[in-house]
């Protein structure tokens, strides 16, 4: 039966490679395990070996042609080592002649078999021995060069077989175990059982008057983005309320004198960027990003802004957002907004990120834990402004205070970062912007 | 899973007798033994990876042949590049299936990573630059690369790694394209914090050792 030689997964974020090298060609007899191709992604040159032994029966990529993770390369049929009857009594189900010994490999397993021509694939010392004990060379792993059967490894076959119970002949079973094995693990199956999973749970079916709509290219980015970034991050979420008063009293001072010489408002959000940055430079612990098993805190602080645009969700970048003043911030937030809005922003822009500010909107929002944008570990949420009624000592006395009060939430990634950097991050947030010395 | 990691100083190797080693590695890890880190120098030799182009090589085979120089095809990702004494070069045999790592992109930006930490603490600031697998140094309108990478890998077992330029000697890199990259310059350690060091005096090769150190020092914290 005609197996698929697929390309595996090699990483969350690898989506396909390239076939540098086949290492096998049409009508090869193969071994499983037997390296068959060299396919390579970015700077690495991963081998792929064969699921099963048999014979090469198609090529279904050429050398240099880019392949995504899951496509099909190649076929092998699986050569007469396969303990099952009747499926490998048929012979080439793929459409390819090249499989001319094969006949004889469709006669039922238990027998002994009569070694397949293979020239190459084993030494002339092997094959003699291997036609001395009645073994298929096909069911012999070979240890020499790309798998090549020498002598001993039919020798050892052989002593497996003699030494196995007297009902079996050993060396054929094994593949065929082999051959089942790698069948669970491939995509397909694994694409099978998601889909169970998701009947299971129910779907929905469209009914009349319901409107349909179909999802935008950026709607199904943000989408697997947000999956994605919920599946990797342990999500944890903390709060903490600021009294902007402080920030309110600056922006009230300035913003006629920064709107005349701006040409745009100022609004809170450089505020609250400005003391995140200054705050992440204390807490580089939040500035991060987790690898396999290390920590990656940056020495650059890029900020990403989240920004609904009529398209969707983008999250344009403000670079070293450390060295730029409350003024340069409120620009570079204002210019990125528009050009986002305008659709006019670069690949380069929407990219980099070390940490992210999300600002929803003032209604219905008192405050809310935003999904990490990945790879960063940390985002910080904005909440609306309220007027409230809040304590506030005086000379030693408690009393009742008017402020404008914010809730800011930062959601952080527990993999990376505990408990105590994250509210020491979102304090000392707090801080800055109660201290509101701020500078235009 | 206790992760395990051996890493071993093998001094000057010639290129094809590292191989060898590495095989003999990736053989002893599928063994159960641990994963490995050769270090090592190379004399002259440019390699091949499976990722290059012939115009890559721009000193033909023969008049490299004609001054001792090597030149190998090897299956790791990558262009071509160059090996040579004063260059640390770092072979990575791990089993990334066994550290629960199934993941190549990530091991690259590990052995980044690695990198990069080293550098910073023998004086370097140095950085990923994105869309580019390797380690580079900032410099006025540009980036400088000082460490370049390249994998293979056998039923996620790794080999080849990594080559960081400590004090070799840059003249070197213009017989070929590095890493097919032509608009990217090659730096070395020595060349960034402006020493002059003879390849072979004793301060050379103290400034190499410190180096090595610090670089194994790094890896072993990443995955012991």
């Amino acid at each position: 039966m005609a197996i698929a030689v697929r390309v595996p997964e090699l990483g969350e974020s690898v989506a396909n490679g390239t076939i540098a090298r086949w290492l096998v060609k049409e009508g090869d007899r193969v071994a499983v395990d037997q390296p068959l191709v060299e396919i390579t992604t970015d700077k690495v040159d991963a081998e792929i070996p064969a699921p099963v032994a048999g014979v090469i029966s198609a090529l279904l990529a050429a050398e240099g042609e880019t392949v995504d993770v899951g496509a099909e390369i190649a076929r092998i049929e699986e050569g007469a080592s396969a303990a099952t009857g009747a499926p490998a009594a048929k012979p080439v189900s793929a459409a390819r002649p090249s499989a001319a010994p094969k006949p004889a490999a469709a006669a039922p397993a238990r027998q002994p078999e009569t070694p397949a021509p293979d020239a190459g694939r084993a030494s002339p010392m092997a094959k003699r021995a291997a036609e001395d004990a009645g073994l298929s060379l096909g069911s012999v792993t070979g240890s020499g060069v790309s798998g090549r059967v020498m002598k001993a490894d039919v020798e050892a076959a052989r002593s497996a077989r003699e030494s196995a119970p007297p009902a079996r002949s050993a060396a054929e079973p094994l593949p065929a175990l082999a051959a089942k094995a790698p069948a669970k693990r491939s995509a397909a199956s694994r694409a099978a059982q998601e889909a169970e999973t998701k009947a299971r749970f129910g779907s929905y079916a469209i009914q009349e008057g319901d409107r349909v709509i179909p999802m935008s290219p950026l709607r199904k980015l943000v989408a697997e983005h947000m999956v994605y970034s919920k599946r990797t991050s342990p999500h944890v979420g903390t709060v903490a309320e600021i009294d902007m008063g402080g920030v309110a009293a600056v922006r009230d001072a300035q913003k006629r004198a920064f709107e005349e010489a701006n040409g745009f408002g100022l609004t809170f959000l450089p505020f609250i960027v400005h003391a995140a940055v200054r705050a992440l430079r204390e807490f580089p612990a939040l500035n991060a990003s987790v690898l396999e098993e290390a920590i990656v805190e940056k020495r650059d602080i890029h900020i990403g802004i989240a920004t609904e645009t009529d398209k969707g969700l983008v999250v344009p970048v403000v670079r070293n957002a450390d060295r730029l003043s409350l003024a340069g911030l409120a620009a570079a937030i204002e210019d990125l907004a528009n050009r986002a809005r305008n659709r006019k922003l670069t690949a380069d822009e929407l990219k980099g990120g070390t940490f992210t500010i999300s600002n929803p909107g003032r209604k219905g929002n008192l405050y809310g834990f935003a999904i990490i944008n990945q790879p960063q570990v940390g985002i910080l949420r904005m909440g609306e402004m309220v007027k409230r009624p809040v304590v506030r000592s005086v000379g030693g006395q408690d009393a009742i205070a008017i402020r404008p009060m914010m809730h800011l939430a930062l959601s952080y990634d527990h993999r990376a970062v505990d408990g105590a950097p994250a509210n020491g991050f979102l304090f000392r947030v707090r801080e800055l912007l109660e201290e509101a010395e701020f500078d235009l | 899973m206790a992760n395990a990691i051996e890493i071993s100083w093998l001094g000057s190797v010639r290129y094809g007798a590292a191989l060898e080693r590495q095989l003999a590695a990736i053989e002893a890890r599928r063994a159960g033994g641990p994963d490995q880190l050769l270090l090592l120098e190379h004399p002259a030799v440019v390699t091949l990876g499976r990722g290059s182009k012939p115009e890559n090589l721009l000193t033909p085979r023969a008049q490299l042949a004609a001054r001792g120089v090597e030149v190998h095809e090897i299956a790791r990702g990558g262009d071509v590049t160059l090996h040579a004494p004063g260059q640390l070069v770092g072979y990575l045999v791990a089993d990334l299936a066994a550290r629960g790592a199934r993941d190549v992109a990530l091991w690259l930006r590990g052995i980044e990573a690695s990198l990069i930490e080293a550098l910073g603490e023998l004086g370097v600031p140095s950085r990923r630059v994105e869309g580019m697998t390797g380690v580079f140094v900032d410099a006025p309108g540009t980036a400088r690369k000082i460490a370049s990478i390249g994998v293979g890998m056998r039923r996620w077992i790794t080999y080849h790694g990594f080559a960081l330029n400590v004090s070799l000697d840059l003249a070197g890199f213009a017989d070929i394209v590095p890493c097919g990259l032509s608009g990217v310059t090659m730096t070395s350690l020595a060349r960034e914090q402006r020493r002059a060091l003879a390849l072979g005096s004793a301060e050379e090769r103290a400034y190499f050792a410190h180096a090595r150190e610090r670089v194994a020092a790094a890896f072993e914290r990443a995955l012991a």
